[in-house]
């Protein structure tokens, strides 16, 4: 399986440039690829062709890929059943201010971590960097205690405060703060602009493609998260989208295929929109630093 | 340079205070939220709390009750069991689907593949799981039916205590593969063809190009992504949880879940406490099992 990569290496050594017989390593392994993409795939085709179907068509088999009678009704049952529209205003309002707070508390803390000199500076990034050991199941039970004690248990500052400070996000802006020349911050310390300035005028434009990283990274992460929500929001209608989902199972998971369906779709079409127009960039951000708040 | 001013100079206290106030947010919110907590979670591990009345010291009784819980071992076995299986899978078929991606392909092609690996990622998980309980239905899901095709009787994925882990691990697999790809390719493109072609001097064939060279240079890879593989797989919690809710009895329960179960449906603060540092433990010890022992097989270039 693995003989196809280097095929172009191989046949460069030969003086006979005779025709190459069909290449039937590649061909296998786009066949193969093409099973694996497929199977990716299938299931959105399938969940998709559910919620537009009745309640009795949405398991026909063998499965169709357009139902015989589309229907509307899933859609309009998802509302009718849960706060569809409270989830998605709920998740996009938790996802984009976490995301706001973690681009500016983390790219200050990078900033000092990278340029300035202060007692304790190496010691409190080691204590930051070990952080990031503790998991968040250690510190959820105190968390939710202390919410419940400031009264913001089922609000969504109880997820919003704690996801403000990222030792994580620190440390991915701290690397490419220091790659930057300090060429300007020195012509700009002459010019008599103060840490700020040049931490505002200076550091962050030039930082667009860790800023844009992290920020992906962080939206992804909070618009996708379960088990916070799960345990800090009780009513529905400030519930996040991932824990929404589930409701319209309703108790017993007895709820209708297609509800289901309809909201999963929903959920998933404007992610798949987002993601053709920056895939490119989505797939390069999260996969150099992982999927991590 | 500023920094090497005297200590006492107005400039160097100036930069101190800068220094600190850039840093305000970032102490406030750890204290708070992560390092006042990870104490608190200790405190906690000592007492009897069930946040209606106050809590009571009860010194070790936690502790004792985690090593007499008869309901953990199985739980800690089950998660291992879901987590070494997801990670071994993960990381065997994304090098392999990541050796086919990196050859010349149409750029439509090979942007067709990457597209449909890595979507399911960033989908939620939610999302995911909801999708498959309903494609591993054991009489009107799509899987049975495909398997039915070619004789395979159906399998009652999400009711049996022996199917139903192994649900959990392809709805895993199926979610996070794509990420192990595109990993994956990122190191293998990032191997100077040098190495291929003093290989190919050397008249080695393609195994022995694959094994003797791609692999070692690719080994750092293969451990960044066993190391947050480990971590990540055995706090596993959203696809059990809403795939088979633990179940049958706990044949799928995992470590997260039972947290959760003793700390937010049962209000045992204690002893959901004291689950969750013996979990911090486990994974330490993993990780530096899996450094200690990368020191063999991990090759720098």
């Amino acid at each position: 399986m693995t003989t196809s990569v280097y095929q172009d290496h191989v046949s460069a050594t030969g003086a006979h440039v005779a025709r190459k017989p069909w290449p039937w390593a590649k061909i296998a392994s786009i066949v193969l690829l093409l099973v694996c993409a497929v199977i990716m795939i299938a299931p959105f085709l399938w969940i998709m062709q559910a919620a537009f179907s009745d309640a009795a068509a949405a398991y026909v088999l063998p499965p169709r890929l357009f139902p015989s009678e589309p229907t509307l009704a899933n859609f309009q049952a998802v509302f009718d059943l849960v706060p569809y529209g409270s989830f998605i205003l709920n998740s996009l309002f938790v996802a984009t201010t976490i995301t706001i707070g973690q681009l500016i508390t983390c790219s200050m803390g990078a900033y000092a971590f990278a340029r300035l000199e202060f007692p304790g500076k190496r010691i409190l990034f080691v204590v930051l960097l070990a952080t990031l050991m503790i998991p968040l199941q250690v510190t959820i039970v105190p968390q939710f205690i202390l919410m419940r004690q400031a009264g913001l248990y089922n609000t969504h500052a109880a997820i919003i405060l704690p996801a403000l400070v990222s030792p994580f996000g620190i440390f991915l802006l701290r690397q490419y703060f220091m790659t930057i020349p300090t060429e300007l911050e020195d012509a700009a310390r002459i010019d008599g602009a103060g840490y700020f300035t040049i931490f505002w005028r200076i550091i962050v434009p030039l930082s667009a493609p860790a800023l844009t990283t992290l920020g992906i990274v962080c939206f992804v992460y909070w618009w996708n998260e379960y088990f916070i929500p799960l345990i800090m929001i009780n009513s529905p209608e400030l519930q996040l989208l991932p824990v929404g989902l589930t409701l319209l199972r309703g108790r017993y998971s007895a709820g209708a295929v297609g509800n289901v369906a309809a909201g999963v779709t929903m959920a998933v079409i404007p992610v798949l929109i987002i993601f053709l127009f920056f895939q490119r960039h989505i797939i390069k951000s999260i996969a150099t630093t992982g999927l991590k708040g | 340079m500023v920094s090497r001013l005297l200590p006492q100079s107005p400039l160097r206290r100036k930069e101190i205070l800068a220094a600190y106030l850039f840093l305000l947010p970032t102490l406030i919110g750890s204290a708070v939220f992560i390092v006042g907590p990870m104490f608190a979670a200790l405190g906690l591990s000592v007492v009897q709390w069930n946040l209606l009345t106050p809590p009571q010291f009860a010194g070790l009784a936690n502790y004792q009750k985690l090593l007499s819980d008869t309901r953990i071992d199985d739980i800690y076995l089950t998660t291992f069991k879901i987590a070494l299986a997801t990670m071994a899978i993960k990381l065997l078929l994304g090098l392999v689907l990541a050796v086919l991606l990196d050859q010349k392909l149409h750029r439509w092609l090979s942007g067709f593949f990457r597209l449909s690996f890595f979507f399911p990622y960033v989908v939620s998980v939610t999302a995911v799981a909801l999708m498959w309980s309903f494609l591993m239905n054991k009489d009107l899901g799509l899987v049975n039916y495909l398997l039915g095709q070619i004789g395979i009787e159906r399998i009652p994925w999400l009711n049996s205590s022996a199917w139903s882990p192994v649900a959990v691990v392809i709805t895993d697999v199926w979610k996070e593969l794509g990420f192990y790809v595109i990993v994956f390719l990122g190191g293998l493109q990032s191997i100077p063809s040098e190495f291929y072609d003093a290989a190919q001097v050397d008249g080695a064939n393609r195994w022995q190009i694959f094994s003797r060279v791609t692999l070692p240079l690719l080994s750092p890879t293969i451990l960044f992504l066993s190391v947050i593989g480990m971590i990540g797989s055995v706090q596993i919690f959203a696809q059990p949880q809403i795939l088979t809710d633990g179940g049958p009895g706990d044949a799928t329960r995992t470590i997260v879940m039972y947290i959760y179960e003793q700390g937010f449906r049962f209000f045992d603060m204690g002893y959901a406490s004291t689950i969750a540092l013996s979990l911090f433990v486990v994974i330490f010890i993993l990780t530096l099992l899996q450094f200690r022992l990368s020191r063999r097989w991990v090759f720098y270039q």
